[in-house]
């Protein structure tokens, strides 16, 4: 679900490349306090191929189109590297696909990149006690926070006020689109932690 | 054609790229419309991009169409016409063609400039803006194995498929068993990459400097400035 380039006015989408930006700064400032941070990199750049690969299967719907997000596993799994790679694939995606948007590159990095660092937080608070659990939270809270966001900046940004009508019929149809979307990926990302942590422990921040 | 693709340095790319697409956003009259089609179709000709843009404009054309069938019935308060139970508004159908306008250009721009350059082109263009060398590691090693990753991950689910795998809702436990088996050998491959980085000696020698504008490079910046300045005081004119 990305936002894509043309529908938001250009302040928001300038707004959106500096929250991106601040964003990235801080996720940059903790990464470089770990150690060994370049170590680090080509496994985050592997697991960013995997999850934007997983995700490239695009259905546009009004107004953007739906993929699979991702965005709670990314959190779980890369930490604050989630940010940069969110960065990094919605880049990639933009100029050698046309997905989502060059303009509002910025803004889509806020609306995956929150979720993805609250995924991480949900991980990091409940994922050792109840794994299974804070996986299906991670991974279904992930997409509704993403949901939310998204909605909050199209409904912001379009040049026209919506019929009230319209605009709630609208609402309840993109959240109800959405709804299994937030259950299957949390199924996934339950099932995708349950096998790491069986078969790849290393791959997850505490296995 | 490819030559006068590759002629201009990927720095410069990228902020033509950047300089037009904002310039196109911050269009909001109609008027301005048919030049900012005009301007993206001439840049894409200019290049020879023009297979490639078609490919990739699909999507967004669909994406495009949704609009103009939706908002024009569901925002606004001019009437223009009554189709049975359907009214058609003004100000709904000047937003959705704007919005398909400037979505389609900047499309279209977008792949027009930078979708020819490979990864490592790409990302010598971000380096040479100044970012970060941890994210431009990080873009290239994406890019480097994004397309290697997608063709697994095809070849899984089709073998999936002939396999019977099952429809629906029940393929999830399948399709996360696929995800966490492309994860695990995402791991495998990230430790052999870092030794071998390392034996290369990776991080022990200066970043080598970005490759410097030539004049070319300079009138294609400044023109893609000029352009989307134009575009914006064209708009804003009473």
């Amino acid at each position: 679900m990305h936002l894509p380039d043309g529908i938001v006015p250009v302040s928001m989408a300038l707004a959106g490349y500096g929250a991106s930006a601040a964003l990235a700064g801080l996720a940059l400032a903790r990464i470089r306090a770990l150690p060994d941070p370049q170590g680090q990199v080509p496994r985050a750049a592997m697991l960013t191929a995997v999850f934007f690969a997983a995700s490239l299967v695009a259905v546009p719907v009004p107004p953007a189109s739906v993929h699979l997000l991702l965005a709670g596993l990314m959190g779980v799994l890369l930490g604050w590297f989630a940010v940069p790679a969110i960065l990094v694939g919605l880049f990639l995606q933009a100029v050698l696909f046309g997905h989502g948007g060059i303009t509002t590159l910025g803004l889509n990095a806020v609306i995956l990149g929150l979720p993805a660092l609250m995924a991480h937080a949900v991980w990091r608070l409940a994922g050792r006690r109840w794994p299974d659990l804070a996986g299906f939270v991670a991974g279904a809270g992930a997409v509704l926070a993403v949901l939310a966001l998204f909605v909050a900046i199209v409904l912001a940004g379009l040049p026209v006020a919506l019929d009230p009508g319209a605009e709630r019929m609208a609402l309840g149809a993109l959240v109800l689109a959405h709804l299994p979307l937030a259950l299957a990926e949390g199924m996934i990302v339950l099932a995708v932690l349950r096998l790491l942590r069986r078969m790849e422990p290393r791959l997850l921040p505490h296995g | 054609m490819a030559e006068r693709a590759e002629a201009l340095n990927p720095r410069a790319r990228l902020v033509a790229a950047l300089l037009l697409a904002f310039g196109i956003a911050a269009v909001q009259g109609g008027a301005v419309l048919p030049l900012v089609a005009a301007l993206a179709g001439g840049v894409v000709l200019a290049l020879g991009q023009g297979r490639r843009v078609v490919r990739g404009l699909r999507a967004p054309a669909l994406l495009a169409m949704a609009l103009l069938l939706v908002l024009p019935f569901a925002a606004g308060g001019t009437v223009l016409a009554q189709i049975g139970p359907l009214v058609l508004r003004q100000e709904g159908l000047q937003a959705a063609v704007l919005m398909a306008t400037r979505l389609l250009s900047i499309v279209a721009l977008t792949l027009a400039l930078l979708a020819p350059l490979s990864p490592a082109q790409l990302v010598a263009g971000l380096r040479g803006l100044g970012l970060p060398g941890l994210i431009t590691d990080l873009a290239l090693l994406t890019a480097r194995y994004l397309e290697e990753t997608r063709a697994e991950l095809a070849r899984a689910q089709l073998a999936r498929r002939l396999r019977g795998g099952r429809p629906g809702w029940r393929a999830v436990p399948d399709q996360a068993a696929l995800l966490a088996c492309a994860l695990i050998r995402a791991q495998t491959r990230a430790e052999r990459l870092w030794a071998a980085m390392r034996l290369r000696g990776h991080g022990a020698a200066p970043m080598a400097p970005a490759a410097a504008l030539t004049t070319r490079d300079r009138v294609a910046m400044t023109g893609a400035a000029g352009a989307a300045l134009a575009l914006v005081l064209l708009d804003r004119m009473p």
